[in-house]
């Protein structure tokens, strides 16, 4: 029996043994002496397939590794050449020719027009192609390509042509790809002409990206970028000060406050893309204009809805919600980061929080004070009771919504909370209309078009209620001349003055109540990362941004020759050695005593 | 009721309670339980639903143990002892009703399945082995997932996951019942099944019962913070929903334990005390358990 | 995964002879009946799912499509897609006939068929809950031997009462306790074990990779045994108990055998049979994985994967994993019941 046990316990030392050998081993692994960065992130990849991945994380991703028509530049953020060298358009707004770059994809073939060109026909005649980006060639009249020159003729201007969102993927290699709507591209290494080439994807762990050598601006500092997933946010947060990841963007306050005073993390808190405003249903209709819904009627005045506007401490919200890491809203839904198209309300249109002059309006137009200190309707018929619709999978919004309780009951109107999953979320406030006044964000693109489009008549779902995409129900003549004004105008600045002047309309006639622009909160390792320059380059994003810059420019310090960088996992691989082995010593000790005995017990 | 059956049942219980006195862990646990359920009942005298809200809240965000705040303070400032305290309401109202509502379903399939035999016994045992086989978490979620998130649906979802053990244990009592030559001779006397299943078989399978509630109240409360955890909540503060809201503002990484801390031991200790008072009611009530006891 | 403590003992009685029905047919009659049985179970879950689903509320492609703009030609090309214009009944029998040839749909949120994620991730799961049983199970026996062996001891007391200590724990705070104490460390102590996914990103060779996924499901793994040993423990504890007041363990001890041989080669055995059933019918849930635990450590299996499809939620991809999950637990049952009439002479012979 201890002859057993000793020899076990020999077994146990010598798979120690050997496992430490190997763990020796893996300290010359190929990881050593590179530069390798780690991103963590909250949110896995849907699809590696552009045509069809929507989360962020695969956008992200995707920007990494493909070229586009134009991309934001790093310092203004006015679209600079991508693949198209140069452009220019015909008199008429209507015909843009781009030149494609003279370049290769990561395999070698070079990089024609003939790409773009089968990217985008792609997209305008498959549906399943148009899954991720459709809206993007809505407007595309035709596409062709003649060596480098690709041509787009539009259907109507649109000066947001130069932010196009759609990856140029290579035809050589897709062309073979017959049923989209299933393609999951999974193959490695990836064929690209961004600064990265994916080479492995682990489903819902990591995704491994290598630096493009072939890349036009010249390849990037580092090796190799992984994007490494957690499913946990607070694991995520304590690989980064674990040191198992190098960077982690899109934190919330609280997060971010438990980073904030890690000295080995930089923590990363600038102005946001993001802005946060209150849906108001104001009189839902379709898009043929017959009522739909049943908001509340008291909300289809505007004196109401300014009431409701003067009625809100932005400023208490942004210190207790957001805990002081965001800004006050006094302009609309394009945030300040967006130095370009950024519009702020000033003197007498300013709304500032003033209960009383909010009173004063309700009082004014006739809303009276019933006994228990609701307002009613003029006609005394119905009480000002609102719901406020918020989403269940966001507990910072419950908070909002405890606050907002409390400004509206000192304007005499009672709130009640409605929590929703985010698909009936915006069934109810995009599409049904059965809300009262709802929470709702926009994180705005270099090009703010997108998010001013979501506020035009023709966005109102069709008369038999389905479809659109409408964020406020909004329908109004002023602003639609002002939207297509904008599409036609190719002059910057002078497309930037008509842009505020939306936002104006936005924030007086008030569908829309922007609330506050969420900082950007971020954090990366000091001790590993060197240097990584943010979009635009003035305090501007890492992860959150919209584009490779940060990404292309980041520098870190070379692994360590014995994995360092993993920190906890090397002592976990021991501990997990032992703990394996004292395990199988243990069953096979229990087994063959067992055995041992029983022999022993025939004999008796 | 005559006077004599009374007396036997005055009798039949103070002999019951004299078993369980020897059960110690039964006997502390039934006092952990009834300080609980005594503590949820008055809470409303000394506070109210202010203490969960984050407008007016007293104290500074995760402020550690102090003084004014003996568990701390939540990310809004609130206190976590108030919060528990008013918490425990929802936490043990959803662990009763739901416990209440499962055994109803099982005490009714498994006297109809025990008593009417032949096809109907047939039917419905299919129906609970079915349901019993059923994943209960992963079938509560989905049923949380089509009927949205309410208090109501997260009782529903627990009780319909958990009845079937219920019935299997009703139907067995009941045919052990049913089989005692007293039965026969109340069917000779014309009782009708109404009359069996009520004045014979219930208060004979209710002991069996209340074992099999307490345990169920148990596991419930905890069912109940799992489902939270996951993001399928009742919308009022319960000590899953807390532990849902420590996870999701970074309690952990912000260093405060006793927000992870206190709301789980709370859950750890009644359930615990359930969990005691059931199996020390089982082993008073099971022949088969005395016997080896 | 938590599911009644209590749950777990009337079910075994279900399995074993308190079918009162005397069995007087051979093994592979009962096993076909009981096939039989497994097979209207099967065809219930079918049924039961399919207008589970339909009772969504709304439209079924607009949930779908998550509030995601779609044109119209979109949404009714999605509609002709899933067959949504079709009469219910001839939707019916499509998923029959889908769902037979193993065609689980494509999920919604992946873009993929369910049937390739789900065969993605039921290795890993197997794996972390596999061993997590097979440990639980061994310490559950070992301890509940002991215990009820020596009843009313130090050992006996002691050990039931921490198994139903963490019995009363619910897993997901266990697993959050567990991940801040050894995986992140508290104050000066550092995290010793990694709590996030299967393997390291850069993931050695050979050995040292199956070291690294060893160190890698330490902390699942743990949390997952610490939850659920309670019930092997109490279901052996109680069954062996039973056994030592039977007539033939007072023979065994006339005979003159040592107490621990009593023990070892004739009161364990026949406690064992109860036991064994419960680690069959606990096999079943070992594929639905453990939800919360696999989503705290990012553990990339089937629980993982039904959560992400509540989350968004993807209600093929949840339908799928639930049919996946549901069939394989009556599989695993019917197995259970099989393998117990072989076990048990008193069934088989009665």
């Amino acid at each position: 029996m201890r002859k057993w046990f000793a020899r076990l316990a020999a077994l146990g030392v010598a798979l120690l043994v050997a496992g430490q050998g190997a763990t020796a081993a893996h300290a010359q692994d190929p990881a050593a002496g590179k530069k390798i960065v780690r991103v963590g992130a909250t949110q896995a990849m849907d699809s590696m397939n552009p045509f069809l991945a929507v989360r962020l994380v695969s956008t992200s991703i995707h920007r990494w590794m493909y070229g586009y028509l134009t991309v934001p530049d790093s310092k203004t953020l006015q679209p600079s050449a991508d693949l198209a060298e140069s452009w220019s358009t015909s008199e008429d707004g209507l015909t843009w020719t781009f030149k494609i770059r003279q370049a290769k994809w990561s395999d070698g073939k070079p990089i024609t027009a003939e790409d773009a060109a089968w990217t985008f026909n792609k997209m305008m005649t498959d549906e399943a192609a148009k899954t991720a980006n459709g809206p993007a060639v809505e407007n595309f009249e035709s596409v062709t390509a003649n060596g480098q020159d690709l041509v787009i003729k539009l259907k109507a201007p649109q000066a947001s042509m130069l932010d196009n969102p759609v990856p140029i993927m290579p035809k050589h290699v897709w062309e073979s790809v017959t049923d989209m709507a299933n393609y999951d591209a999974e193959k490695y290494p990836a064929v690209t002409s961004g600064p990265y080439i994916a080479i492995e994807h682990k489903k819902d762990q990591y995704v491994k990206l290598q630096a493009n050598p072939n890349y036009w601006r010249g390849a990037p500092k580092v090796n190799e970028l992984q994007v490494i997933f957690y499913d946990n946010p607070q694991a995520a947060i304590a690989g980064l000060k674990n040191g198992d990841i190098d960077l982690l963007g899109r934190m919330t306050p609280q997060e971010f406050e438990a980073i904030q005073n890690d000295p080995n993390i930089e923590a990363w808190n600038t102005q946001g893309r993001r802005a946060s405003y209150l849906q108001i249903n104001h009189g839902a209709t379709t898009s043929d204009d017959k009522p739909i819904g049943d908001g509340h009627p008291a909300l289809k005045d505007v004196k109401v809805r300014q009431a409701l506007h003067y009625a809100i401490d932005k400023q208490k919200l942004v210190d207790e919600v957001q805990n002081g890491l965001a800004k006050v809203a006094d302009g609309s839904i394009v945030p300040p980061m967006y130095k370009d198209f950024f519009w702020e309300a000033a003197g007498d249109t300013k709304v500032t929080y003033d209960p009383a002059k909010a009173n004063q309006i309700l009082d004014d137009a006739g809303y009276k004070k019933g006994a228990d200190g609701i307002r009613t309707m003029p006609d005394g018929k119905r009480k000002l009771e609102w719901r406020f619709t918020i989403h269940t999978d966001t507990p910072i919004e419950d908070k909002l919504a405890e606050y907002m309780t409390g400004f509206m009951k000192e304007i005499g109107v009672t709130l009640t909370t409605v929590k929703l999953d985010s698909s009936k979320f915006t069934e109810e406030t995009g599409v049904a209309a059965t809300f009262d006044i709802a929470i709702s964000g926009w994180s705005v693109n270099p090009d703010p078009e997108e998010v001013f489009a979501t506020h035009l008549c023709s966005r109102r779902p069709a008369a038999n209620g389905e479809g659109g995409g409408t964020e406020s129900f909004y329908c109004n003549e002023t602003f639609e001349q002002l939207y297509k004004d904008q599409q036609k105008e190719l002059d910057r600045p002078k497309r930037a003055e008509i842009i505020k002047k939306m936002q104006e309309q936005l924030y007086t006639d008030a569908p829309i109540i922007a609330i506050y622009y969420t900082n950007d909160l971020e954090g990366y390792r000091k001790d590993r990362i060197t240097s990584i320059t943010p979009i635009p380059e003035d305090k501007g994003l890492l992860y959150g941004g919209s584009g490779y810059w940060p990404f292309y420019t980041v520098d870190v310090k070379a692994q360590a020759p014995t994995g360092g960088g993993d920190g906890g996992s090397n002592t976990g691989l021991i501990w997990g050695g032992i703990v394996g082995a004292v395990v199988i010593v243990g069953l096979g000790a229990f087994f063959l005593t067992r055995r041992r005995k029983s022999a022993a017990d025939e004999r008796e | 009721m005559t006077s004599v059956a009374m007396a036997r049942r005055r009798l039949a219980l103070s002999r019951f309670w004299a078993d369980y006195r020897h059960h110690r862990a039964g006997v502390a646990g039934l006092v952990v339980l009834l300080a609980a359920v005594l503590l949820a009942l008055v809470a409303p005298l000394f506070i109210d639903e202010s203490v969960t809200n984050v407008v007016d809240a007293p104290g500074e965000d995760f402020d550690g143990p102090s003084l004014a705040f003996p568990f701390g303070t939540d990310e809004s400032g609130r206190s976590v002892l108030l919060m528990v305290w008013w918490g425990s309401r929802t936490s043990l109202l959803i662990g009763f009703l739901a416990a209440v509502l499962s055994i109803v379903i099982g005490l009714v399939v498994g006297i109809a399945a025990g008593h009417f035999r032949g096809w109907t016994n047939g039917v419905l045992m299919r129906i609970t082995d079915w349901f019993l086989v059923l994943p209960s978490l992963v079938t509560a979620l989905v049923l949380a997932a089509i009927l949205g998130g309410s208090t109501f649906t997260v009782i529903m979802a627990i009780a319909v996951t958990s009845w079937p053990s219920t019935a299997r244990l009703i139907r067995a009592q009941t045919l052990a019942v049913e089989a005692r030559p007293y039965i026969e001779r109340s069917k000779a006397l014309g009782a009708g099944h109404w009359h069996i299943t009520t004045r014979h078989v219930l208060p004979n399978v209710a002991p069996l019962l209340l074992a099999s509630t307490t345990l169920e109240v148990a596991s419930a409360i905890v069912t109940e913070s799992t489902l939270a955890f996951l993001g399928v909540t009742s919308n009022k503060t319960s000590w899953g929903t807390m532990l849902r809201a420590s996870y999701d503002f970074g309690a952990a990484t912000n260093g405060a334990w006793w927000y992870i801390l206190i709301p789980g031991l709370a859950i750890l200790v009644v359930v615990m005390a359930f969990t005691l008072v059931g199996r020390a009611l089982e082993a008073v009530l099971n022949p088969r358990l005395r016997r080896a006891a | 995964m938590t599911t009644p403590l209590d749950a777990a003992e009337p079910a075994v009685q279900a399995a074993g002879p308190a079918d009162e029905r005397p069995v007087r047919r051979g093994t592979l009659q009962y096993a076909l009946s009981k096939a039989g049985g497994a097979l209207f179970s099967i065809a219930m879950v079918l049924v039961g799912t399919f207008f589970v689903f339909r009772l969504l509320p709304g439209d079924p492609v607009r949930n779908l499509a998550q509030g995601r703009n779609m044109t119209p030609t979109q949404l009714d090309l999605e509609r002709r897609r899933l067959g949504l214009d079709k009469p219910l009944i001839d939707q019916f029998f499509d998923f029959v006939g889908d769902t037979l040839r193993l065609d689980l749909g494509t999920s919604y949120e992946y873009k993929r068929p369910v049937i390739d994620l789900i065969g993605e991730r039921i290795g890993p799961t197997l794996l972390l809950t596999g061993t997590g049983l097979a440990i639980a199970v061994s310490l559950g026996i070992w301890q509940g031997t002991r215990a009820g062996w020596r009843h009313g001891s130090r050992f006996d007391r002691f050990s039931t009462g921490a198994s139903l200590l963490l019995w009363s724990v619910p897993t997901f705070w266990l697993g959050l306790l567990l991940m801040m104490v050894f995986g992140v460390g508290i104050g000066p102590i550092p995290g010793i074990f990694p709590f996030r996914g299967i393997e390291s990103v850069d993931a050695p060779d050979g050995f040292a990779y199956v070291l690294d996924v060893a160190s890698h499901m330490v902390l699942p793994c743990l949390t997952l045994v610490a939850v659920v040993y309670a019930q092997y423990l109490l279901v052996m504890r109680s069954s062996l108990l039973e056994e030592v007041s039977q007539d033939y363990v007072t023979v065994a001890r006339a005979k003159g055998l040592r107490d621990d041989e009593v023990r070892r080669r004739h009161a364990v055995p026949n406690a064992l049979l109860p036991t064994v059933t419960l680690v069959f019918m606990r096999i079943g849930f070992v594929v639905g994985g453990a939800v919360t635990v696999e989503y705290i450590y990012t553990w990339p299996g089937l629980g993982q994967l039904f959560y992400r499809a509540i989350e968004v939620p993807d209600f093929t991809l949840m339908q799928g994993t639930f049919m996946l999950i549901t069939v394989s637990v009556i599989v695993m049952n019917t197995l259970a019941d099989v393998v117990y009439h072989l076990l048990d002479p008193r069934v088989r012979s009665a």
